[in-house]
């Protein structure tokens, strides 16, 4: 089955917010009220109780004055993911159309997962004591609907579908937004960790949107998933193996000089 | 077969650790071997049934942090109330020298139950001394990474992905460690008396004087220090 993904073109964005409100209204999640932090962004980043959030990220321009840029921002669905990886139980997998998923039944909430995801984006929910993260809609999209922020979006920002005919449609758009004001406008997600199932038209480079520009894996998770859990465990039964020679041996040695050693000690 | 060398009151016994030592060791026992087979049950992955045997994944989890806090504590009882007893032990651990080389080196035979002519030793044997470094050092990073897994929003997100590793690392020395001291400490021939060291508390004199001749000089000898 081809990958099934979204798409999210920066330069449509008004910036509305109600793929926010769709996404908390279809999978039922309490509003999380946070302090007016002085700004116009809801939340300081995503949370256990809100899988995608608008940021606005304001840049000062001596000539243009302050300009926003938005950014839609939830889970990646890597092709790889680094929380699959590390998770102990086995509660992330991924679907066969490209969304990554987790499964709150066999979550523990030890929250391996949300150290290694390079976007941070598995988060703590403590009424749970579980991990939670967006799901693209998984329960939707198998029944044949568009995952909630992308049917609800006003503006067309908000696009599902095909991976392949999506990439293709925003090579278009970005060449029009480089030729018309935008110099800089760039896909994100069509290479970053070897695709991601996830595709943005950006109106500049990704930094300008905090967005990793090379995203990377963090290097301790390989060494510990990859080098310290399949090898260095070994010692264990090499000791126990080691011991259980030991006792034979010793006693075989010792029933061997029996005749001039009496007693339990030396 | 005897397991164990036997208990003996009719001969002169000295005394090899105190009260405070041997509730620090035994606590540590326990705590040690509840968290470790509550914790390889997300280190081995997919072992259901030893989950199962701590009553299911999260009150596996709770029985770990439970015993890592006790673990923690024995750590502060016994600074607090025998720190001079910690001081002497460093300080013999420190002193290790070219009787504990030979000592390590020549190990492997008397392991297997050869007859082996050992240097005289102090308190520790050599391999005591490195047990006595590689276990509590990896039990002081258990601790230390464990808490800051457990609340990994108080700490940088690089020292929790650091902690990780740390922790499997450590757990995985102190654990081969553990192994080998278990089974020096009880069913290995040679080892006699240092079961009851740990256990009564107290050693036949005469084992101490053949197996840690220089500590046992210095403690109950013609040379003890008054």
């Amino acid at each position: 089955m081809a990958n099934l993904t979204n798409l999210y073109d920066v330069s449509k964005c008004t910036a509305c917010r109600a793929c926010q409100v769709a996404c908390k209204n279809w999978n039922q999640l309490p509003a999380a009220i946070e302090p007016f932090k002085g700004n116009y962004q809801t939340h300081e980043d995503t949370n256990g109780d809100t899988y995608t959030i608008v940021r606005f990220i304001e840049h000062e321009d001596p000539v243009g004055g302050v300009t926003w840029n938005f950014l839609k921002y939830q889970c990646m669905h890597c092709s790889d993911p680094a929380c699959m990886k590390v998770c102990p139980r086995g509660a992330y997998s991924k679907t066969e159309w490209g969304a990554t998923i987790h499964d709150p039944d066999k979550c523990i909430g030890c929250q391996y997962c949300t150290y290694a995801c390079p976007f941070g984006i598995p988060k703590y929910r403590e009424r749970e004591d579980k991990v939670a993260k967006c799901t693209l809609c998984a329960d939707r999209v198998e029944e044949g609907m568009q995952p909630a922020c992308a049917a609800t979006c006003p503006t067309g920002a908000l696009k599902f579908g095909d991976r392949y005919e999506l990439l293709q449609y925003a090579e278009e758009r970005v060449n029009f937004l480089r030729a018309n004001g935008y110099p800089n406008a760039t896909i994100y997600g069509k290479l970053e960790l070897g695709g991601l199932n996830k595709i943005y038209i950006l109106t500049d480079t990704p930094d300008k949107f905090g967005l990793p520009v090379d995203p990377k894996i963090p290097g301790q998770i390989p060494f510990w998933q990859d080098i310290v859990q399949p090898y260095f465990g070994w010692l264990i039964p090499l000791a126990l193996a080691g011991s259980a020679v030991s006792f034979v041996t010793t006693r075989l040695l010792a029933n061997k000089h029996k005749e001039n050693k009496k007693g339990g000690h030396e | 077969m005897q397991l164990l060398t036997e208990y003996r009151e009719d001969v002169e016994r000295v005394e090899r650790f105190n009260f405070v030592s041997r509730l620090t060791h035994w606590g540590h026992t326990v705590t040690f071997l509840l968290c470790l087979l509550t914790g390889l049950i997300l280190f081995l992955d997919g072992v259901d049934w030893l989950a199962a045997i701590f009553g299911g994944y999260n009150s596996a989890g709770l029985i770990h942090r439970i015993s890592a806090v006790f673990m923690t504590l024995f750590i502060i009882i016994f600074i607090i109330f025998d720190f001079k007893g910690i001081k002497a032990w460093i300080k013999d651990i420190l002193s290790f020298g070219k009787n504990d080389i030979i000592f390590i080196l020549k190990f492997p035979l008397e392991f297997l139950g050869f007859e082996v002519k050992m240097p005289p030793q102090t308190r520790f044997n050599g391999g005591e001394k490195g047990n006595s470094i590689l276990t509590p050092t990896c039990v002081i990073l258990l601790v230390l990474s464990g808490y800051i897994m457990w609340f990994p929003a108080a700490f940088p997100p690089g020292l929790v992905r650091v902690a990780y590793p740390v922790h499997d690392i450590a757990m995985i020395l102190s654990t081969f460690m553990v192994c080998m001291h278990g089974y020096l400490g009880s069913f290995h021939p040679g080892s006699g008396e240092s079961f009851w060291g740990m256990w009564k508390g107290t050693v036949r004199a005469d084992w101490a004087k053949h197996h840690h001749p220089i500590w046992y000089e210095e403690t109950y000898g013609e040379k003890k220090a008054e």
